[in-house]
Order: C-alpha cells, then sequence, then structure tokens
C-alpha cells in the first residue's frame, strides 16, 4: 500500500524515444539541418514495437528516433557551424536588403564552411569499416558526376565527383580488381574485389538523364557530401596500399605517349591533365619506381583429408583468378566512335589489353586506328566499309561476356552485323538442379576447354525420368559426368539433363578406355551408397526420400523450363526458314 | 572698489576721458529717490556708478588701442613734427620698388584677413596647460622604462598579444576558406594513428571534458538489404528469353495486383443500385403519409411482447423451506460425484502416462514450430522497409522492356528507369531515411482574375 502512484508513460518505450520534432527543437536546428545532421552522423528513424506506448496513448503516425542517438548528437561541433551558417545566410539577406555590396563582398569571403572528416572516422573506426560501406558511395559519386551542371546541384560536387571516380577506376585499372560487368537496362553494375571485400557499383549510362521531380535533391546531395568525404579518403589509402601517388600522377612514360600537338583543343591547360587521367589509358606513377611484385605464393601447409581437397579447389581458383586477371594482356583494342568509351577503355584496361581511340574523339589516345598491330576493333554499327584484314571487328558485348566467362570467347558470334548471344547476368550463381540456359552452358563448356559445335546441339535430347538417387550424385563432379555420358548403357546418362553431356559423347569418344578404373571405382561408391541407404533407420529414410523428391521436383521444373526454351528455339528457326523462303 | 577707482581717476590731474561724458549735474540734477541705505541691496541698486564704468572702460580701449595709458606715454611717441611731404615722396618711391619686387597682388593681405586679425596691442593671456602636461612626470618614467626594455629586446605585453593574434588569424583564415565540396581538397591517412578512446586521460586533462562515445546500437545497419540490389538476369540489355519471360512475369503480377485493388476501390465507391430512385419509389415517397397505413398490425406484436416481459418478471416467487433443503442436498451430492470422478480420473491417468507423455511432446514441438515461425518472420522483417513516418515505402516501378522495345546493339539501347529514383527509393527501403511526399504548393494569397480593357472590347 502507499507509495507514489505510477504514472503513465513515464518509463519503459515511452522514455526510449524521441519524436522528430522534439529532437528537432532540442538541437534547435530547422528540420532541413536536422535532416542533414541525421544523415552526416549516420543517425536513423526507428519503428519502435509498441507505437501507441511510445506515442503515449496516440496513434498517429509520427517519426520517431532513440533518444540515446539524439543526446549523442547534441556533442556535434557540426551542429554550431549550422547555427552559424544560417547566421550568415541571414546577414548576407540583410546585406543584399540594403543594397551593400562592400558588406556582401566581405560576408561572403568568410562563409563558414565546415568538415566531416571527424565524422567519417568516427563512424568508420577501421578502414574495412569504411570499405564495407563503399557500394553506397560509389554509386552516388558515379552518378553525381554524370549531372549537368544546370544547377540541379553545385557544380563544385560534381567536379569532385568526377575526381574520386576516376582516381576510383584508376585504381581497380591497377590492381586488376574487377570481376564481373552487367550491362543491364537501367545502367551498367561492375563488381570488384578490393582487400577481399567484393564490391558492386552501378554506372549510368552517357547522357540517360531526366531528372524525376519525386526526388529530394537536397538529402541525395547531403548523402553526396557524406560520401565524397569517405571516398576520398578510402581513395588515398587504397592508393597508399599500392605505393601509387596520390593525388594520381601519369606514369612518366605514359606521360611522353599521351603529348600531343592539340592538346588544347580538348581542354584548357589547367585541365588537361585531369582529363588525360580521366581517359584512363595512361598508368599511374608509383612512389617506390621497382615495378617488379614478388609473386606471394601461397604458403603450403601439409594437410589431411578434407583439407587437401579444399586446398586444390582454393588453388585452382586462385589460378583462375591469375588467368582472368591477364585476360586481355597482349591485345590491342581499337574503339569506333559509336562504342561507350569510358566503360569499354576501363574494363580492358583492366584485364591488361591496350587500348585506344579516334584522336577527336576524347584526349589520351595512344595509337591510331592504322596501327597494324591492332588485334580487335570494336564496332557497333551494322557494315562497316575499309576494313584491315588482320584484325577482328567485334560488337561491344564481347568484351563484356568475355569478361564475365573468364576466357577469350571465340569472336565467330560477335562479328559485324550477327545477331548476337543473349547477354546473360553473372550475378545469377545456379544451384545444382537449376535450370541452366543453353548459352551459359556453352560457356561453361568453352572453361573447360571444349569446342561444342552448333549443328550437334540442335538434335541432342533432353534427358528425363531420373532416378534421385543417382541423381544427385551425377551432379558431383563435371569430370564425372562426362565420363558417365560415355556410358551409354548405364542408367545414369538418362537423367542427365543438361544437353552439353550428350553432345560430348559425340565429340570425345576415344578418351574412353584408360579411365575404366575410375568407373570401376564408381560403381563401388555407387553401390556403398546403396547399402547405406538400406541401412537407413525407417525416420532417416523419410527424411531422405523428402529431400530427394525435393530435388526430383527441382529437376523437373528444370526440365519444364529447358523444354520450354527448345519449343521457342525451334519456333524461332521455324519462323526464319520461313522467311528465308 | 569702483569707487575707489573713480576717486583714484578723479585725483590724477592729467586725466582726459576720450569719450564726452556726461555732465556731473546730470547726477546731481532732479529728483533724487529717496532710498534706505542701510541695505546693501539697496546700495547695489540705487547708486550711480556709470561714470566709473565709463572710465574703466576708457582704460581698457586705451590699453587696446594704444597698448598702455596715453597719459603716461611720452611725448615723441604721441606726436610728430608734420614736414611737409617730402616723407611721403619717400615713401612712394620706395614702395614701387618692392611691388616690382614681389609682383604686386600677392604681396598685400587679404582684406578678409585683415579684419580677423586682431587688432588689440594686449598680448593674450598665457595658456599654462600648453606647456603642462598632467601626469608628466609618471609617463616620463614610464616611457623611460620601455627606452630600457626595447634595448633589452623585450617586446611589452600588449604587443605581443597583437602579433600573436595576427598569426593565429591567417591560419585560421586559410582552413576556413577551403569548403567541404572543393574539388581539389587533399585527403589525409585518416586510418593511420590510432584513434583514441573516448575516456583518453590525457585528453580529458586537456579539454576538460570527456569525449561522447558513439551509442553501439549506431553501428548497426538499419536494414539487411545490400546497398545496391542487382536487376534480375531478364533485366540485361540482350536478355536470354526464358529470364527475360520471368521479369515480365513479375511485372505483371505486381500490375495484376494494382489493378485488382483499383477495381475493389471503385466496386465499394459505385452507387447501389437499389438505392437509384425509380419512378415506383418516387412515388410512393410522394404520397408518404397522404394515405393511412394499417397501424393495427404494428401495434399488436408489441403488446404481444409486453405480455411476455411481464410473465418474465412474475416467474420470481419465494422458494419453501421445503424447495431449499432439497437444492442443498442435490448441489452437495454433485460436488461428491465430482471428487470421486476426479479421483477416479487421476487413477486413470497414471495408467495413461504414456499417451500424456505423448501429448506434452506434441505441445513442445508445436511450441517450438511456432518460435522457428516466428524467428523466421522477425528475420524476413529486418529486410522489409519499416513504417518510419506518415506515409509507407511504396516500390518503384519494375524496369522492364517489352521484346520489342529491346535494342538489337548497345548503340541502340534507351536506358530505362532513373538511377537517381533507384537510390532514393533504395535509400528509403533501406530504412535509412523516411518516405516522404513533395510538399503541395499552397497559394497564400487570393488570385483575383480581372478581365482586361483590351479582351472586355472584344466580349
Amino acid at each position: 500500500m502507499g507509495g507514489l502512484q505510477k504514472k503513465k508513460f513515464e518509463r519503459g518505450a515511452a522514455t526510449n524515444y524521441i519524436t522528430r520534432n522534439s529532437a528537432r527543437k532540442k538541437l534547435q536546428l530547422s528540420l532541413p539541418d536536422f535532416r542533414r545532421l541525421c544523415i552526416l552522423k549516420g543517425v536513423y528513424p526507428h519503428e519502435p514495437k509498441h507505437k501507441k506506448k511510445v506515442n503515449k496513448g496516440s496513434t498517429a503516425p509520427r517519426t520517431f528516433y532513440l533518444l540515446k542517438d539524439i543526446r549523442f548528437l547534441l556533442h556535434e561541433p557540426v551542429v554550431h557551424k549550422f547555427r552559424e551558417y544560417k547566421i550568415f545566410v541571414r546577414k548576407l539577406k540583410r546585406a543584399y536588403g540594403k543594397t551593400e555590396w562592400s558588406a556582401v563582398e566581405r560576408l561572403k569571403e568568410n562563409k563558414p564552411t565546415y568538415k566531416l572528416d571527424h565524422i567519417v572516422k568516427e563512424r568508420y573506426p577501421t578502414f574495412i569499416d569504411a570499405l564495407r560501406d563503399i557500394d553506397d558511395a560509389l554509386c552516388m559519386c558515379f552518378l553525381f558526376s554524370t549531372f549537368a551542371r544546370t544547377g540541379k546541384c553545385h557544380v563544385q560536387t560534381i567536379q569532385l565527383c568526377r575526381r574520386l571516380t576516376v582516381e576510383w577506376m584508376n585504381y581497380v585499372i591497377t590492381s586488376r580488381a574487377l570481376r564481373k560487368v552487367f550491362l543491364s537496362i537501367k545502367g551498367i553494375y561492375y563488381q570488384a574485389e578490393v582487400m577481399g571485400q567484393l564490391i558492386t557499383w552501378l554506372v549510368p549510362y552517357q547522357f540517360s538523364h531526366d531528372h524525376p521531380t519525386d526526388v529530394d535533391y537536397r538529402v541525395m546531395a547531403t548523402f553526396t557530401e557524406m560520401y565524397t568525404t569517405l571516398l576520398g579518403f578510402i581513395n588515398f589509402k587504397l592508393y597508399h596500399s599500392l605505393n601509387l601517388v596520390y593525388p594520381p600522377k601519369m606514369d612518366i612514360q605514359a606521360e611522353s605517349e599521351l603529348k600531343e600537338e592539340f592538346e588544347e583543343d580538348y581542354a584548357m591547360n589547367s585541365e588537361s591533365y585531369t582529363e588525360k587521367l580521366s581517359a584512363l589509358s595512361g598508368s599511374l606513377a608509383r612512389v617506390v619506381s621497382t615495378e617488379e611484385e614478388e609473386e606471394g605464393k601461397l604458403d603450403q601447409f601439409p594437410a589431411e583429408g578434407e583439407d587437401v581437397e579444399k586446398m586444390e579447389a582454393r588453388e585452382k581458383e586462385q589460378k583462375q583468378l591469375e588467368a582472368q586477371k591477364k585476360l586481355f594482356d597482349g591485345l590491342k583494342i581499337f574503339l569506333n566512335r559509336e562504342v561507350p568509351r569510358e566503360s569499354l577503355a576501363f574494363i580492358i584496361r583492366c584485364f591488361g589489353g591496350q587500348v585506344s581511340w579516334d584522336k577527336s574523339v576524347s584526349i589520351g589516345s595512344t595509337f591510331d586506328v592504322t596501327d597494324e598491330t591492332i588485334t580487335h576493333q570494336i564496332v557497333d554499327r551494322p557494315n562497316f566499309d575499309k576494313q584491315y584484314i588482320n584484325r577482328y571487328y567485334v560488337q561491344p558485348q564481347w568484351v563484356y561476356d568475355c569478361v564475365n566467362a573468364k576466357i577469350l570467347l571465340p569472336v565467330e558470334d560477335y562479328f559485324l552485323g550477327v545477331t548476337l548471344p543473349p547477354h546473360l547476368s553473372p550475378f545469377v550463381e545456379e544451384k545444382e538442379g537449376d535450370y541452366v540456359p543453353p548459352e551459359k552452358l556453352r560457356i561453361m563448356a568453352l572453361q573447360r576447354g571444349e569446342k561444342p559445335a552448333q549443328e550437334q546441339e540442335e538434335d541432342e535430347e533432353e534427358g528425363e525420368e531420373d532416378d534421385d538417387e543417382e541423381e544427385e550424385e551425377g551432379d558431383d563432379d563435371e569430370v564425372d559426368e562426362e565420363e558417365k555420358a560415355e556410358e551409354k548403357n548405364l542408367k545414369k546418362m538418362e537423367e542427365q539433363k543438361s544437353q552439353g553431356k550428350s553432345l560430348q559423347v559425340k565429340v570425345t569418344p576415344g578418351k574412353v578406355k584408360a579411365e575404366n578404373p575410375a568407373r570401376l571405382e564408381q560403381e563401388e561408391k555407387a553401390e556403398e551408397k546403396r547399402l547405406a541407404i538400406m541401412m537407413m533407420k525407417k525416420k532417416e529414410k523419410y527424411l531422405y526420400d523428402k529431400i530427394m523428391f525435393g530435388k526430383k521436383r527441382k529437376v523437373r521444373e528444370a526440365n519444364k523450363l529447358a523444354a520450354k526454351r527448345k519449343a521457342h528455339d525451334d519456333a524461332e528457326k521455324t519462323k526464319k526458314k520461313k522467311a528465308r523462303k | 572698489s569702483s569707487r575707489r577707482l573713480r576717486r583714484m581717476a578723479a585725483s590724477q590731474p592729467g586725466f582726459l576721458t576720450l569719450k564726452p561724458s556726461s555732465d556731473p549735474t546730470d547726477l546731481v540734477g532732479g529728483r533724487r529717490k529717496r532710498v534706505n541705505k542701510n541695505k546693501k541691496k539697496n546700495w547695489n541698486k540705487f547708486s550711480d556708478i556709470t561714470d566709473v564704468e565709463e572710465f574703466l572702460e576708457d582704460v581698457r580701449h586705451q590699453e587696446r588701442t594704444t597698448g598702455g595709458l596715453l597719459s603716461e606715454k611720452s611725448d615723441d611717441s604721441l606726436f610728430f613734427v608734420d614736414l611737409g611731404q617730402t616723407d611721403k615722396a619717400e615713401q612712394n618711391a620706395a614702395e614701387p620698388d618692392e611691388g616690382k619686387k614681389r609682383k604686386g597682388k600677392s604681396t598685400r593681405p587679404l582684406r578678409i584677413d585683415l579684419i580677423l586679425q586682431g587688432d588689440s596691442f594686449i598680448p593674450p593671456p598665457k595658456d599654462v596647460l600648453a606647456y603642462q602636461k598632467p601626469n608628466a612626470k609618471k609617463l616620463r618614467r614610464i616611457a623611460q622604462k620601455a627606452e630600457q626594455l626595447a634595448a633589452k629586446g623585450v617586446v611589452p605585453r600588449a604587443q605581443k598579444k597583437l602579433l600573436n593574434r595576427r598569426l593565429a588569424d591567417r591560419t585560421v583564415k586559410k582552413a576556413v576558406a577551403e569548403a567541404n565540396n572543393n574539388p581539389d581538397r587533399d585527403y589525409y591517412d585518416m586510418w593511420a594513428q590510432k584513434s583514441k578512446s573516448p575516456a583518453d586521460p590525457w585528453c580529458v586533462l586537456q579539454t576538460g571534458k570527456q569525449q561522447v562515445k558513439r551509442p553501439k546500437k549506431l553501428n548497426q545497419k538499419p536494414s539487411a538489404l545490400p546497398a545496391v540490389e542487382v536487376i534480375a538476369p531478364g533485366g540485361s540489355y540482350n536478355p536470354d528469353f526464358l529470364s527475360h519471360q520471368a521479369l515480365l512475369q513479375e511485372a505483371h503480377e505486381v500490375e495484376v495486383k494494382k489493378k485488382k485493388q483499383e477495381d475493389k476501390l471503385e466496386k465499394q465507391l459505385a452507387v447501389n443500385r437499389e438505392d437509384k430512385a425509380t419512378a415506383e419509389t418516387a412515388l410512393r415517397e410522394e404520397v408518404e403519409g397522404l394515405i393511412e397505413d394499417e397501424e393495427d398490425e404494428e401495434t399488436s406484436p408489441n403488446k404481444e411482447d409486453e405480455e411476455a416481459s411481464g410473465a418474465a418478471i412474475t416467474v420470481t416467487e419465494k422458494k419453501t423451506e421445503r424447495q431449499r433443503k432439497k437444492e442443498k442436498a442435490e448441489k452437495r451430492k454433485e460436488q461428491q460425484q465430482l471428487s470421486v470422478k476426479r479421483q477416479t480420473v487421476q487413477q486413470q491417468q497414471l495408467f495413461q502416462l504414456r499417451s500424456i507423455k505423448a501429448a506434452i511432446k506434441q505441445q513442445e514441438q508445436q511450441a517450438k514450430k511456432r518460435w522457428s515461425k516466428r524467428k523466421e518472420k522477425q528475420e524476413a522483417q529486418k529486410a522489409q522497409p519499416r513504417r518510419l513516418g506518415k506515409l509507407k515505402f511504396q516500390a518503384p516501378d519494375l524496369e522492364v522492356q517489352l521484346r520489342d522495345e529491346l535494342a538489337g546493339s548497345l548503340r541502340q539501347l534507351k536506358p530505362e528507369g532513373s538511377i537517381l529514383k533507384d537510390r532514393f527509393k533504395s535509400l528509403q527501403k533501406r530504412n535509412l531515411i523516411e518516405p516522404r511526399e513533395r510538399a503541395k504548393f499552397r497559394r497564400k494569397l487570393k488570385v483575383k482574375y480581372v478581365e482586361k480593357r483590351a479582351f472586355k472590347e472584344i466580349t
């Protein structure tokens, strides 16, 4: 009995949250300023679990922040700067109103500015933290760097974004970190691996802007403000990790190569250097001039059992990666004027190729069209007169597909005027049993080093009616699959769902004999498995059957898709034939 | 004192007044007013002192114009013997010489200057303050000290302060001038030096306050979604047939859903056919109240109702003693039966142990399943946009190009959608900013439409 009466909303959730308006009042900031501060400091609104409790009984929709976050914001020195700026604006307005031009001049000279360095440091205590959060920054900077200078945002911001993105691209080129590219209808997706982190970013196509009206430009500009600071510091660190000079400088050799008589035509003297850097055609200067990097080999540890397999897999991957990095090594590629220059130059240089373009397209071209050593010319028009015999004329998709396939694809499919094979997304990873488009299968076969012929692909049959137990086993290894495919009498062969397999039957019939012991081993394995299944408990068996059923269903679906695809292809073919007739 | 002076002047034999003074007889003549002379006030008021005043004025005048009393001057200085024109001729001869030398006009002072020139022969009184300084001694001492210090090379404190401030100002200005978005700004290795912990003792000692720690919750990401969501494979500029179909299907489903909602709304808003007025209902409405209704029918059921309720009330009657006893006994018996039943059930349960166990197990399993389901839901919720404000997050339209919109080559590609919008929506989807609506333009002042005269003539 007795004691104080408990009042409502004085403890619990109601005291942990604060509404946006009261937070704003507490900080003595206007709403735009408050929003800006929150974005800069990384304070985001929260949705409380029990809204009614937090809202003191009201159910009105409100934006809530955690009270602790707002208390933390109270200590931010940037808040003072915001207030200072507000006063500055007031004074400036007054001076304008009174037409006191000298006062306007003086005020403008002493315009209050602020730095975000300490906020970056606070939000990202370590470099890796910052690197993990760079996706957004890159997207935003690439986006802003393509804006026209029409007053939607500060010209200075656009310039800074351009500078930072060029620095980033130069870094990716030098470190050969690019892994995937995807041309979508929205823009170009890139993925790079930097210091073990996969970084994805989206770059808009050139000249593709309409400014949407339902986007808050002020918010976007604030995000960009934060991200430019972040990206700059990351660039600095990355350049130093590669012993490169920051801000980036061209190599002396590259610089002399790029010397041209008509430089003034492209840019003013003050800008020509940055323009040349952004051409991406020259290599960068290093702090330590020795170019050789010791190829750090993985330390070999004695390992047993499963570890060996893992190690082998890892080594194989490593090897593949090394090969991919040198994809375009030794190729000399010339870009015609109708292809997206920057994107292609970036990719080709990322994989070690040499690239150039017509002098009149942009600054920084390294060789002419007439150069006899050019191996490929990227062309995107239906026909082209005056062709050189000793070079391939290919469409731009070839470059992108090569990067995704990690090998140099045959150029025949990409010749001038040829209908291109579909551009597949490298970001899709098929699990076993999923439907795989035939184009991808073909690429996979090419990766394995086989040469499929177009004709054979057509008259092959799809595998149906699969025995689930063997199915699972069959998918394990591609090498196994090949072997199995050769054994026509074996039941396993039937459940091979992919077209690639039966095709191999015809191409490589001669290898069979030597691998007999391997086959025996396999059979033994299969036998063992069957026995193990027989020995299962009832309950386990039930579970196993269930899993198997799921897999079977997946395969069935995949087969259905494949059949659909085949029907579509056939329809296309007949249409074509009719058209020919 | 004036009197004394007057007396003195009168006693002097050679005193001559320059101005014709009033006759002494005037003073004496006429009727004098009788006034008591025992009051100082009256003395001051009625005694005549004009003569003294005049005399003194005269003395001052003489002093001013001649530099002393005329009576005290020697005769030589007052008179000269007029010898005719010789002197004047000499003077005239001398003057032109001078004029030639100085070129006439410039020598003669301006008339205005002459007027302004003081013509008094009495020199002005000396100004003491002109050559006496207040605190002169002290100041002299201070100056001497400063000289000594300067010789030694010691800069005074005030000056030192000024110098210091000037240096500081310069550095501050340089830092201020660089804006945050300056394209040539420089960066440094931010992560090189170890970050100071908030409770660093040196820091605390220097600044007098502890650095504020960033709340840990701020480092959590508000959503599990990745920053960049890659478009589905069907969104390729040259897509594979099936994946393109899949994307189209997805877009189609979204559209169907939207359409369904729209239809539903329309259906709800549509006017009910029964609510519409027909000729019949209109007529009935017109004649309402004019034709007598059969009220009897309506009233009769009401009466029955009343009777029924009356019956219900009358049922409650007092119980007899016997009835009560009987009820009590029945109750007791019932309870006994219940307890016996309970006991038997408990005994029986001993034999049901197995099934009970199974039931418990099942229950537990169910609870577990529910728990895992809830957990799953929570996980899924993490990737979902939250309700952060007045408006709900609205997913942007899927970017899709139909089969015939797809470009054959990269050159002819027409980009779909806006990346700016995509980024903005992504920020909203990841709960970084709350969804908002553009503020509507609201006119403050009323607009008045006036037809111009030119138009008026035409219309």
